[in-house]
């Protein structure tokens, strides 16, 4: 790692963290899964900075909430959200900025930016995290395996969303100066 | 930004921290598979004993728990909903009890100690070629540019604003992390100047 | 430099000639020349300084803050040399202190404290003694107590004093100044400079304002990457300040 890998690791970090300040939503559909903006700084940070970058932004972002800092959706923040019901998304961060990262670099040769994008931050943003995040919720509150699958399948449309947003904040910024030079 | 810490001197203040981190971890692990709603209620009340033991301003913070409450609410209330409220109470009970002993830990602990009790974890990362130092480094300067950046944001969506009368719009978001990619340069290279990692680095 | 004899607290009178610049702060370069983004920015370039104050002024894009940043080493030459204190820059950094026009991309840490003690930590000194040695650094300065401020609610003036004495921190012998006071109210100007004068480190200061440099041993006019002029402080000053008078004039009637 250069120090210019560091500046951008730490701005990724810090712009999930940023994205915190959106309310984050709630709706009985979801069993207690709260909607929020922060999955896509992790989508974002695995394709504009790369794959494995991009995880250690999420490290250090999950670094500075175990910390104590506020930094996550609706001001949580300290080792109290490693052991509630949604520790498991919060794990699964690193993992989804790198598959991420990985499908976006894979797929962006085969076909436009804009689609990988798309296609990257939902596997990545959507599949990767609910995969691993849900079950751990499940476990922790005794919901059963029924019960998973309606909230995943609640969560499909804020994740669709997710993802085309983020592909059309890769498309503006790759306006603006080519993404994957860095 | 604040953190969660208690600047309140308390007993538990002085308990090593990695001590407290692996008490948090074992705890952890030996509350959850537990159904009898006895024995979690007298943890609970342990838990409030440790809050009451390091006295009112620690008892004080225990309202930063309503950050928590739409998802607990919604948690017990599908299992109110399914017609099995005591498997709700339990849950309820398990998760309250966690959170409030994670954050009794956070809030008697500095930043300074967490990062050595938590350099050991970090050292698993080095295998996979992430440097912990480098990790710890980035961590304060998140903690450092989180405001900049959201005064940064802020002046941009004012500056929409005065000329178009609107509320910021999407559009802003690319400019925005532009400018961030070049402050990541700039960030290098005040590190570089200040003579950060000068042997490692060249040109 | 041990805590207990801050070498900055010099007694707050102007000190010219009778002190000698430190010899670690001489720059000299040799034949430099450097593109950036595909431009020339220097081609050839020479210079010798040893002035204790060197002021470096010119338009924007005329080279003076690539020529700090050649002096600092931040950017290497891509043909000729650079030297600071007789040693090759590209070799052996110099140990300069490098404030920059903005302090909010400079300072890297939350707190004053932390701040203040990386540039020793960064040079390999343990927290302990870092920490004491900024504590006792912020005390001489008059900012006792300011270790566990945070950055983000300091004022502009407040954080380029920061800046300031966290780049003073391990003790340099050259400062290269790049416009340090271009968002900083009148009275911060003067409070500001009138620390540095006090400082017996070589200063090598980039400045649109003139008047700071006034009593500056030398004067270096840059244009286009090549001195136009060189000398005495007023009358380069007053030989820029002519020519970019001429020029506007000669615009308007054309």
């Amino acid at each position: 790692m250069g120090l210019r890998d560091i500046g951008l690791i730490l701005f990724f970090a810090a712009i999930i963290a940023l994205l915190g300040l959106v309310p984050p939503l709630h709706h009985p559909m979801l069993g207690g899964v709260p909607v929020t903006a922060q999955g896509m700084g992790v989508t974002l940070a695995g394709i504009l900075i790369g794959s494995r970058k991009g995880a250690v932004a999420a490290i250090v972002f999950l670094v500075a909430v175990a910390f104590g800092f506020p930094l996550l959706a609706g001001g949580r923040g300290g080792l109290s959200v490693f052991t509630g019901p949604t520790a498991g998304f919060l794990f699964a961060f690193p993992l989804a900025a790198f598959i991420t990262g990985v499908l976006f670099q894979s797929l962006s040769w085969r076909m436009g930016g804009f689609l990988a994008a798309f296609l990257a931050a939902f596997v990545g943003g959507y599949v990767v995290l609910n995969l691993i995040g849900i079950p751990v919720m499940a476990w922790l509150t005794d919901k059963t395996v029924r019960q998973a699958v309606e909230i995943a399948a609640g969560l499909l449309p804020g994740g669709l969303i997710k993802a085309l947003g983020t592909a059309i904040i890769v498309y503006l910024v790759a306006g603006l100066e080519p993404v994957g030079r860095r | 930004m604040i953190s969660g810490y208690l600047s309140q001197e308390t007993w538990l203040h002085r308990v090593p921290a990695g001590s407290k981190l692996i008490g948090l971890g074992v705890t952890t692990m030996l509350v959850f598979p537990v159904q009898d709603w006895r024995i979690l209620v007298a943890g609970l009340v342990a838990v409030l004993a440790l809050y009451a033991s390091a006295g009112w301003p620690a008892v004080r913070r225990m309202g930063f728990l309503k950050a928590f409450l739409p998802m607990l609410a919604i948690v017990f209330g599908l299992h109110v909903f399914t017609g099995d409220w005591v498997a709700g109470a339990n849950t309820i009970l398990r998760l309250v009890m966690m959170i409030l002993l994670a954050d009794l830990v956070s809030m008697t602990t500095t930043m300074q100690q967490m990062m050595n009790a938590l350099m050991p974890v970090l050292r698993l990362l080095r295998p996979i070629g992430i440097n912990p130092e480098k990790v710890a480094l980035a961590v304060s300067l998140v903690i450092r540019f989180v405001p900049v950046l959201g005064a940064n944001w802020q002046a941009r969506s004012e500056a929409w604003r005065a000329r178009t009368g609107r509320k910021p719009s999407w559009r802003l978001i690319g400019p925005f992390l532009v400018e961030t990619l070049r402050m990541a340069d700039q960030v290098a290279e005040a590190l570089d100047a200040r003579g950060f990692a000068r042997s490692t680095q060249k040109g | 430099m041990p805590s207990g004899q801050p070498g900055y607290q010099v007694p707050m009178v102007k000190v010219v000639d009778s002190c000698a610049a430190r010899p670690g702060g001489h720059v000299v370069f040799e034949g430099v020349a450097l593109s950036r983004g595909g431009r020339p920015v220097f081609d050839g370039l020479s210079l010798t300084l040893e002035e204790r104050r060197i002021g470096l002024i010119g338009n924007n894009g005329s080279g003076k803050s690539t020529l700090l940043r050649l002096i600092a080493g931040l950017v290497q030459p891509d043909a000729g040399q650079v030297r600071v204190g007789g040693a090759d820059v590209a070799r052996e950094r110099p140990n300069t202190g490098f404030l920059f026009q903005n302090p909010d991309h400079q300072i890297l840490f939350p707190t004053v404290g932390e701040e203040v003690a990386f540039g020793l930590t960064a040079r390999g000194i343990d927290q302990k003694t870092a920490d004491a040695r900024s504590e006792a650094l912020l005390a001489s300065n008059g900012c006792a107590g300011w270790e566990k401020r945070a950055v983000h609610e300091l004022s502009e003036g407040q954080k380029q004093l920061v800046c300031l004495i966290a780049v003073l921190s391990p003790d340099p012998d050259l400062l290269l100044l790049d416009e340090p006071f271009s968002s900083l109210d009148l009275p911060t100007r003067y409070d500001l400079s009138h620390r540095l004068d006090a400082l017996d480190q070589t200063i090598i200061m980039a400045s649109h304002d003139l008047e700071l440099l006034a009593d500056f041993d030398r004067v270096l006019w840059l244009e286009a990457g090549r001195v136009r002029g060189d000398g005495p402080a007023d009358s380069v000053i007053g030989a820029y300040r002519a020519h970019v008078r001429a020029g506007l004039d000669k615009a308007r009637s054309a």
